[in-house]
């Protein structure tokens, strides 16, 4: 028995080194001091970092990045927390269905989505390519807003929202000062969580990217298209450093638990 | 006068009718208790109070005004939750000063009601704990103070003790029936919990299938049961069917099956219509045929099992009549196959539709 | 009352996923089929008859059918071992694989490059050890695209699986030992049936999301087309817009065919009954 335990133990290791280590390896090569990219590296070496930030358009892609983020969030939450609400709250007719509608952008390829909204909203209204960025994502936000709040309004229980209407306070009055307070952490941690997936996404920002203007994961793709040096490396450490801060913040503002329910 | 009533209300649920055309009145200051089986409507009923649900048809007046289309936030009722509902959020004072806050009172009388309350509720250094830091018992009374404080025209409560144990049961309803005396508020409580149901209220409603069986008080619904469904409920599990009666003054006569039975029009039990009679285990008398003469009242028949239940036995005695379940204490047991007489005592026969 | 309440509540949310999402959508699949002021299927005529488009829809199923079942026999085992670890290590398990998942594709497709490339740490290792003579040539060929996706998706499975595993009751186990089953054959009669519908949504997530990568073949795959990149590509390169239409549409078909399929299964697998 003992020793199954050891074998299976020794498997998941394996799997964990076949995970992490590519990750391990990109940062340890992100030092290399040389020109090219190499593991092990030749020597230990900051400039890539440096070279970072004297790519502008790494620079100003990451502000788009983070705005479009930001702004997509917004909207998506102003969307997407009243749906969470109703699908959470209510029993109805066609609740399923609405249910799927909402959760249909995680499942349709990324790429079709890009392509569809290029055709048929950007290029028919000409829209600007930051508009454009902005509602891209916030279609691929939606999901993941009403997702999560949904999956902390499970918890929450409704009986004290009656509660406070029988004390006298009107339906929005109670959203306000009792729902609200109660799914604050979901909130936020729906709201980073929606964060990454918009801030990595690549299929949708592909099509909606126009001159001079690209999100960070598309600079990145341009960028190693020609240069094979380690500055691509230096900002996946920074990246994984950042990923690494906002799913520890998850982790304390709801427990990771989310994550293997589907 | 009646101070609650309810007319012809229906409630339905996509088509379904859970309550159609419900009638209750309940006295001003008193506490009535809906009582019944999961699904008999008695939740429905006392969310429909509320303003949780909406009726479908019929009227809703308290003290003569029409509540029927006010909406809940509207009614000025405390309602006492089965789960308690405290806001997670608040503190206990916060809890209690909800109600008042949005009533606009100044801050200096809320702080002395939300106080007094709190001193009422026994919960006096608590103001600053959180819910989940109380135990179920505490949290009980935070949420009876604050459904208190707002001073409601009326109180409800869903099976507000079903989450705590037993012995915390028995105190906390004690509790409920003081404070409600004190203040002297008709309450609506829901339950379906019978010793807890008969110990707090003034009166009983047992609900089945969306109809009150029966409402009356305790003691009288737990001795004179009108219909088979509430004697069943309150448990009286032996039942004869009867071919036909003859009234004769007070006293019935009654036929079943070639045997002749006896029932009693009693003090203060009301009329006793219907063609089943009803006894409880308890109160049949059991012997052999030394100690029971055949006459009215009385059937042989053979154990067919008996069970040590500690203080007696029980036996389930199969008779011409049907099978019968009588509690005995004795020393020794009868045996199983055993012929024995059974006698329903005149007094404790009740007639049931 | 409640009704429109209801409606207040969700249309925002209705109407801005009709707008960017179903009416395009749903426009681009009609498209396919007017052509040129005329009814028509003859784009996907065109693209059936073609060896070589069907060639890139090959190789892109073959590469998500080898990805979700090594991703499922891979991520088995080490859900279940998870699963039976005491909280703390559990969660830092779960927390190990959840990073990756959160990191962007960009990042973990790149990393490798400097692991397959012909003078990337594999080879040298290999070279080094004698193992073989000449670099291997795995970088920009489908292999890569499967190894690069495994690693995009196996954490994908596991935690899912884990989240299904903990539910099984752990007396379960105990119960089937008591009657006399092996604690193997415990495994197999009990955690393997109560697993499957676990392993089949996770097997959904990991082949619907290997049929529409875009990163990782764009950059692990080299030259070697799969269906999205091939989109991509006639969209913007091309600016050859129906067929890329055509391509949507089927991609679109085949992910929709997919996860009916593999829901059907999961129902007929569901030892609970569906």
């Amino acid at each position: 028995m003992k020793e199954k335990n050891r074998g299976l133990g020794l498997f998941t290791l394996l799997i964990y080194l076949f995970l992490l280590g590519p990750l391990v390896i990109i940062a340890i090569a992100s030092f290399e001091p040389g020109g090219a990219l190499k593991f092990p590296p030749t020597g230990f070496s900051l400039k890539w970092y440096q070279n970072i930030f004297e790519v502008s358009m790494f620079k100003t892609s990451f502000i788009t990045s983070i705005l479009v983020s930001l702004a997509g969030n917004l909207l998506a939450l102003l969307l997407g927390l009243p749906a969470a609400y109703a699908l959470s709250r209510f029993q109805f007719k066609g609740k399923n269905a609405l249910n799927a509608i909402f959760i249909s952008p995680i499942l349709i390829p990324g790429i079709v989505l890009g392509f569809t909204m290029l055709k048929y909203v950007i290029i028919t209204y000409n829209l600007p390519v930051y508009t454009a960025l902005l509602l891209g994502h916030t279609v691929i936000m939606l999901p993941f807003i009403i997702r999560v709040i949904a999956s902390s309004l499970a918890n929450f229980d409704f009986a004290v929202e009656e509660a406070s209407l029988s004390l006298g306070a009107g339906r929005l009055k109670t959203f306000f000062t009792v729902v609200l307070p109660n799914i604050k952490s979901g909130i936020i941690a729906a709201v980073l969580i929606a964060f990454l997936e918009s801030f990595n996404n690549v299929d949708i920002s592909v099509f909606m990217t126009g001159p001079g203007i690209s999100t960070f994961p598309i600079q990145m793709l341009l960028y190693v298209e020609n240069n094979f040096d380690p500055t691509i490396a230096a900002i996946s450490v920074l990246l994984m450093l950042f990923t690494a801060v906002l799913m520890f913040l998850i982790e304390r503002l709801m427990g990771l638990s989310y994550f293997t329910k589907r | 006068m009646a101070m609650l009533t309810l007319e012809n209300i229906a409630v339905a649920y996509d088509q379904q009718y859970i309550l159609k055309d419900f009638n209750l009145s309940v006295e001003k200051g008193s506490l009535i208790s809906l009582l019944g089986p999961s699904g008999c409507g008695k939740t429905t009923t006392l969310r429909l109070i509320a303003g949780f649900l909406e009726a479908k048809d019929g009227r809703f007046t308290l003290n003569g005004k029409d509540y029927t289309r006010v909406p809940v936030n509207k009614r000025n009722f405390g309602f006492v939750f089965q789960s308690y509902a405290l806001f997670p959020h608040l503190s206990v004072y916060d809890n209690v000063a909800f109600g008042l806050r949005l009533r606009k009172v100044s801050k200096a009388d809320i702080d002395r009601r939300v106080r007094k309350m709190l001193e009422v509720a026994n919960l006096t250094g608590f103001e600053q704990r959180f819910p989940k830091e109380l135990s179920g018992g505490q949290r009980q009374r935070v949420a009876i103070a604050r459904a208190l404080v707002i001073e409601p025209d009326l109180l409800l409560f869903d099976e507000p003790l079903s989450n705590l144990d037993a012995n915390l049961r028995v105190n906390m309803r004690v509790e409920i029936r003081r404070i409600q005396q004190e203040l002297g508020i008709t309450t609506v409580y829901v339950s379906h919990d019978q010793e807890e149901c008969f110990s707090i209220s003034d009166q009983v409603a047992i609900m089945n299938k969306g109809i009150i069986e029966q409402l009356d008080a305790p003691s009288t619904i737990f001795k004179y049961p009108k219909t088979e469904f509430v004697a069943r409920f309150i448990g009286f599990n032996n039942f004869i069917s009867f071919d036909n009666r003859q009234e004769n003054g007070r006293e019935i006569q009654l036929q079943a099956g070639g045997h002749s039975f006896l029932a009693i029009q009693g003090e203060g039990r009301g009329a006793q219509k219907g063609l089943k009679g009803a006894v409880r285990p308890d109160d049949l008398k059991l012997g052999t045929s030394d100690e029971i003469d055949l006459g009215a009242n009385v059937v042989t028949g053979r154990v067919k099992v008996s069970t040590f239940l500690g203080r007696s036995y029980q036996y389930v005695v199969n008779t011409e009549l049907g099978e019968f379940t009588v509690n005995k204490e004795m020393e020794q047991p009868y045996v199983s196959g055993q012929e024995v007489r059974v006698l329903f005592p005149v007094e404790k026969l009740i007639l049931v539709e | 009352m409640k009704k429109s309440y209801l409606a207040i509540l969700l249309l925002p949310g209705l109407v801005f996923l009709a707008a960017f999402m179903v009416i395009p959508i749903l426009l681009t699949v009609g498209s396919t089929f007017y052509h040129e002021s005329r009814f028509t299927v003859e784009g996907y005529v065109h693209f059936f008859k073609d060896p070589y488009f069907l060639k890139i829809v090959w190789t892109t199923l073959r590469v998500s059918v080898i990805t979700t079942l090594l991703c499922m026999a891979l991520g088995f085992p080490t859900a279940y071992y998870i699963s039976r670890q005491n909280p703390r290590r559990k969660g830092l398990l779960l927390a190990l694989a959840i990073f990756p998942l959160l990191t962007s594709s960009v990042v973990r497709s790149f990393s490798w490059t400097i692991i397959l490339g012909k003078k990337g740490l594999l080879n040298n290792t290999l070279l080094s050890l004698g193992v073989i003579q000449e670099p291997l040539n795995i970088l920009y060929t489908p292999t890569a695209m499967i190894i690069g996706l495994i690693h995009l998706f196996l954490p994908l499975i596991i935690i899912t699986l884990v989240g299904v595993m903990e539910n099984i009751d752990s007396d379960l186990v105990k119960a089937a030992e008591s009657l006399g089953a092996s604690r193997f054959s415990a495994f197999c009669k009990i955690i393997i049936p109560l697993s499957v519908p676990g392993l089949i949504i996770g097997g959904i997530l990991v082949f619907v999301g290997s049929l529409t990568a875009y990163t990782t073949p764009a950059l692990l795959g080299g030259k070697q087309r799969v269906i999205s990149t091939f989109l991509y590509q006639n969209a913007i390169t091309l600016n050859d817009w129906y067929l890329a239409s055509v391509i949507a549409t089927i991609m679109m078909v085949i992910t929709f065919i997919i996860i009916t399929l593999m829901n059907k299964l999961a129902a007929k697998l569901n030892p609970k009954g569906s």
